[in-house]
């Protein structure tokens, strides 16, 4: 039986376009494994309880989150880390790039998910309101900015200019809804 | 976390996975693993063997037959009902509740057989179920049996599944004209919910089924549905008839709120619930 019940077992998958073959223990997590065995530290563990996103990765062509599968559960996958994104010399993606237009972060440690996320958001969806933006990072908290600046460079990185005017409109809106 | 020593094993077939399960003390199928992988961290539970069904094709297929019901299969992931183009022109406000549940990372790996089996008192599709009428279908090396959704949840965390057994599909009634309603109150995960089935003619409700949750068990509410049949579309009779839909539950105090609060909560959301299915289905 080559899938027969074991304390670890060989996982092959591919990582950022490489392949890996590893041993993996069965209890191990993805996050765990990623960042320990293969030093790999873009994935974050921020509460290990599913809730705060900074360990999203791409699985597959659709996010997860890496505190809440094992690292067995990888065998035969295509899982991409926020490592992925920039190119070979360092250079930034343009999504990196509005993040950075855009000080769409503080401290940095939400900011590898997120961006995983909102790569999968647009993806799916190239062109999103901000409404749309605000659900598709639904599953990542960030602690320090609010969500005001990381919502305006996932915009102007999906319309240019546009998309900051668009946000601009929408805190408008909101807040006259506010006002009543 | 580090969860405690656990095996692991990946079957190729579905008859691997039931003899898994039979074979082994202690086994238990993992799926999407959204519920299950915090079990483990918090050591809820004591798991010898992790089954991992998340693969097996079975499991992973939505069916709508001619006659409007649809199966889904226990190990189709929400993200998968919220874009399947046969859910959404079959069950729209199902597809529609599977778009929001949670978020898309839990989305992409939490399965419909997993929420329901797992039985969290804030899982959304439990209630569903119960509305709906839903067939749950059930194998296992003795072979196949269906349970009732109003059978199949007996308690907080627990189902009517024995260990050897798997859920594989779910088949929900064809809707034949009727809407569906899903209200919530969301205080931390949920605190209130209230899912609504309800069939409309000429300005009058002909049926409808309501079930509460947020609860152990999720319940339907009959003193409510009584009242509803018959009674006109408008907001004040079904304020009126939903007035008592707290009779009979038993809800939880927790982090979320208290079961004084739950009890508050129920006939608002009955109502809503049902003026949704009324006004044409929940959107999301």
């Amino acid at each position: 039986m080559a899938n027969a019940p074991g304390p670890v077992q060989d996982i092959e998958f591919t990582l950022n376009g490489d392949p890996v073959s590893r041993t993996a223990s069965s209890r191990q997590l993805l996050v765990h494994f990623l960042r320990d065995d293969l030093g790999l530290r873009g994935p974050k563990i921020g509460c290990d309880t599913g809730h705060c996103g900074a360990c999203t990765v791409n699985y597959n062509g659709k996010v997860i989150k890496s505190c809440m599968t094992l690292a067995v559960q990888a065998d035969g996958a295509e899982i991409e880390t926020v490592e992925s994104l920039a190119g070979e010399s360092g250079e930034l993606d343009d999504l990196q790039e509005s993040f950075r237009e855009n000080h769409a972060l503080q401290c940095g440690y939400c900011t590898s998910g997120v961006l995983m996320s909102s790569k999968f958001l647009l993806e799916r969806n190239p062109k999103p309101t901000a409404e749309e933006i605000r659900e598709g990072i639904q599953g990542n908290i960030c602690r320090c900015t609010g969500y005001v600046n990381i919502v305006k460079a996932i915009s102007a990185a999906a319309h240019g200019d546009k998309g900051l005017d668009l946000i601009e409109r929408m805190n408008r809106e909101h807040s006259q809804e506010v006002r009543g | 976390m580090l969860l405690a020593a656990v095996d692991y094993y990946r079957p190729d077939t579905l008859d691997e996975a039931l003899e898994a399960l039979v074979s082994t003390e202690g086994a238990r199928p993992l799926a999407g693993g959204q519920s299950l992988v915090s079990i483990l961290k918090l050591r809820a539970a004591s798991v010898e063997l992790l089954v991992d069904i998340s693969r097996l094709e079975d499991l992973r297929t939505i069916e709508v037959a001619d006659d409007g019901a649809v199966r889904i299969g226990a190990g189709v992931t929400y993200d998968e009902m919220a874009t399947s183009p046969d859910l959404h022109q079959s069950y729209a406000s199902l597809s529609n509740i599977a778009a929001h549940t949670v978020d898309a990372q839990v989305r992409n790996r939490g399965t419909f057989g997993g929420n329901l089996c797992h039985n969290d008192p804030i899982n959304n599709f439990p209630p569903v179920a119960v509305a709906l009428d839903a067939v749950m279908h059930v194998t296992s090396k003795n072979g196949d049996r269906d349970i009732a959704a109003g059978d199949f949840f007996t308690g907080y965390f627990a189902n009517a599944l024995s260990p050897d057994e798997l859920l594989t599909g779910v088949t929900l009634p064809a809707l034949d004209g009727r809407s569906i309603g899903y209200q919530e109150v969301e205080i931390g995960e949920a605190a209130a919910r209230a899912v609504a089935v309800v069939a409309t003619s000429n300005g009058n409700i002909e049926s409808a089924n309501v079930a509460l949750g947020c609860l152990p068990i999720p319940m339907r509410a009959p003193g409510v549905e009584a009242a509803l049949a018959g009674a006109p579309t408008t907001a004040e009779a079904v304020a009126e008839a939903t007035a008592s839909a707290a009779d009979g539950i038993e809800p939880l105090t927790d982090a979320d709120a208290s079961a004084d609060y739950r009890l508050a909560m129920a006939s608002v959301v009955a109502k809503r619930a049902v003026m949704e299915a009324i006004e044409g289905g929940h959107h999301g």
